[in-house]
């Protein structure tokens, strides 16, 4: 096992007062992408 | 009055179907058939999977809500396509086999004025010898009642872990053309932290075998995406996340055959090798259901319905992938040879890979084939409904609501491991689902920023917010179709 994740970051992974705050971030981010909208690709006008 | 039949109570099959009774009035009829009398959540399965959630957790019974809703349904498999009738019924049609009660074993022509394919993929598991759920000690978690038996298997394995012996886990993909990589990826990542609750974590070896050619490469040719404000590769992501958790990698595997605790396969340098395991959870390779049509003088038109999947209205030319663009992907999902006839969700032939396709040096194709998760599937099963509901509303065709997976975003939220406290999730979201080469060249087809990764506690409670909301909204509860799809 290689430690990449360092101990720092990874108490803020698992904060979860932090991911608190990510979870209301992520919630909107993801949205925005979803929301945003879809369409065709093959626009001739 | 118009009468739609829906084919498939999956993800797009019922958000069509809900979708079309919410909008149409009762003279229109909506019917879905469908073999399974329930609906399942699809993606909770990886969490019954390791036995932290129950199979009634994740589905429920489709008749009594349909029955409520005024939907019709017909606990049946669709058996041959007939858009154009036969000799002795005017009105195209679809064989379709009870699967239960009564009828059961009795055939059915259900005749439509508008027909839905949602049947989603066969899981192919013929196409890899061996490759049976539950036998050769190998697994899968593509169903509820899969993923039950792989609990079954892994607490097994724990138990044998727990009394101090050593154990091989090997998880991924088991053909050389699977898909569905994202979610063999949820299960490594949460039996790993499984077995570091059981306290037995150092003495597994796991294993991640795929068809892939890179780490992350998840059947959508990879990702650059933003993370932490940095811009990073899905197979950086991907490799971090492996290393950190010990799971070691063979990538470009197409595992072509399953002994009892052995798994040979062919890599990309055409070497013949195996792998052993005392656990092994590998998706199988997904295939049309190899449906027949026929015209109405009964002659085999198979062809101009299927190609593997349904035809709808992509460019099926073949071209080399250096040639590849957004625009061969379909819009409408409309079959070009019946108008009336669509295929949302998996149940459509797609043009091509999105993954570079890759052979072995003996000519074995060993890459990922396209995925098509669960919100694109409900987005086109949408866009679908809608065309129909504006075609009966206005008396003519129409097509104005378009949905290409070049022009869509989608979110995928990958369990790391469950736990209120101790869980995690690898939250990625992508725009756009397959890569335009041409609007983005710089950042490997997708726009940055729209394109991004995260790890953490709050990709669980995301990914069990999401699991509590679809239920709610597939259970048609209040408001239901003001949640996305
Ligand atoms: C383990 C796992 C985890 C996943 N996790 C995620 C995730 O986290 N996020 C995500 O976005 N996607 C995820 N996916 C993908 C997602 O589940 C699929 O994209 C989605 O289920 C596709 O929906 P569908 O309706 O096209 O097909 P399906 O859900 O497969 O539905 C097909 C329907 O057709 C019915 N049917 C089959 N044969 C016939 C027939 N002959 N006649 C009539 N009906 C028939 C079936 O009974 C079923 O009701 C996951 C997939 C798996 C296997």
């Amino acid at each position: 096992m290689t430690q990449r994740i360092s101990k720092y970051q990874r108490f803020k992974m698992m904060n979860p007062i932090l991911q608190f705050f990510k979870f209301i971030y992520l919630s909107i981010k993801i949205m925005i992408v979803v929301a945003g909208g879809h369409g065709g690709t093959r626009k001739v006008d | 009055m118009s009468k739609i039949v829906v084919l498939g109570a999956g993800i797009s099959g019922h958000v069509a179907a809900s979708h079309l009774r919410r909008k149409l009035s009762k003279e229109h009829e909506v019917v879905v058939v469908s073999p399974n009398s329930n609906y399942q959540w699809i993606p909770s399965n990886i969490w019954v999977g390791i036995g932290r959630m129950k199979s009634k957790q994740v589905l429920f019974p489709l008749a009594p809500l349909y029955k409520k809703k005024g939907i019709t349904y017909k606990q049946a498999k669709a058996i041959t396509f007939h858009p154009e009738g036969d000799a002795k019924e005017s009105k195209p049609y679809v064989l379709s086999e009870y699967v239960f009660g009564d009828k059961k074993g009795t055939t059915e022509k259900i005749t439509y004025d508008y027909l839905i394919n949602a049947t989603g993929p066969k899981l192919n598991f013929e196409a890899t010898e061996g490759l049976i759920p539950g036998e050769n000690k190998v697994y899968s978690v593509c169903t509820y009642g899969h993923a039950e038996h792989a609990w079954e298997g892994l607490n097994a394995v724990i138990q044998k872990l727990k009394s101090g012996e050593k154990a091989k886990i090997l998880i991924g993909t088991g053909h050389g053309k699977a898909t569905c990589q994202g979610a063999a990826f949820e299960y490594i990542l949460n039996v790993e932290q499984e077995l570091r609750r059981h306290d037995v974590r150092d003495n597994a070896e796991i294993t991640w075998i795929s068809n892939e050619y890179h780490l992350g490469d998840f059947g959508m040719d990879g990702m650059l995406m933003s993370y932490h404000g940095m811009t990073m590769k899905s197979s950086e992501m991907v490799e971090m996340i492996f290393e950190d958790r010990g799971i070691k990698w063979i990538l470009g595997a197409g595992v072509n055959k399953i002994e009892d605790g052995i798994a040979h396969y062919e890599n990309l340098d055409g070497e013949f090798k195996n792998e052993t395991y005392d656990f092994a959870m590998l998706i199988p390779a997904f295939s049309g259901h190899g449906f027949k049509a026929y015209d109405k003088n009964n002659n085999d038109i198979t062809e101009k319905l299927f190609k593997g999947f349904m035809i709808v209205d992509a460019d099926y030319s073949s071209k080399p992938y250096e040639e590849w663009t957004v625009q061969d992907w379909p819009e409408t999902y409309q079959n070009p040879n019946y108008k009336n006839i669509f295929a949302p969700g998996i149940a459509f032939a797609p043009p091509h890979a999105i993954s570079q396709p890759r052979q072995s040096k003996n000519g074995t194709a060993i890459s990922p084939s396209p995925p098509r998760t669960g919100m694109p599937s409900g987005i086109t099963a949408k866009l679908v409904a809608d065309n129909i509901i504006d075609s009966i509303k206005s008396g003519k065709e129409s097509l104005h609501h378009k949905g290409s997976l070049g022009n869509m975003g989608a979110a995928c939220i990958a369990s790391a491991g469950y736990g209120m406290t101790q869980g995690s999730g690898v939250s990625i979201t992508t725009y756009p689902i397959v890569p335009d080469y041409k609007k983005y060249p710089k950042t490997q087809g997708r726009q940055l920023g729209k394109t991004f990764g995260e790890i953490g506690l709050a990709g669980h409670w995301l990914k069990l917010a999401l699991h509590y909301a679809f239920i709610y909204k597939a259970k048609m509860r209040p408001f239901w179709w003001l949640i996305p799809e």
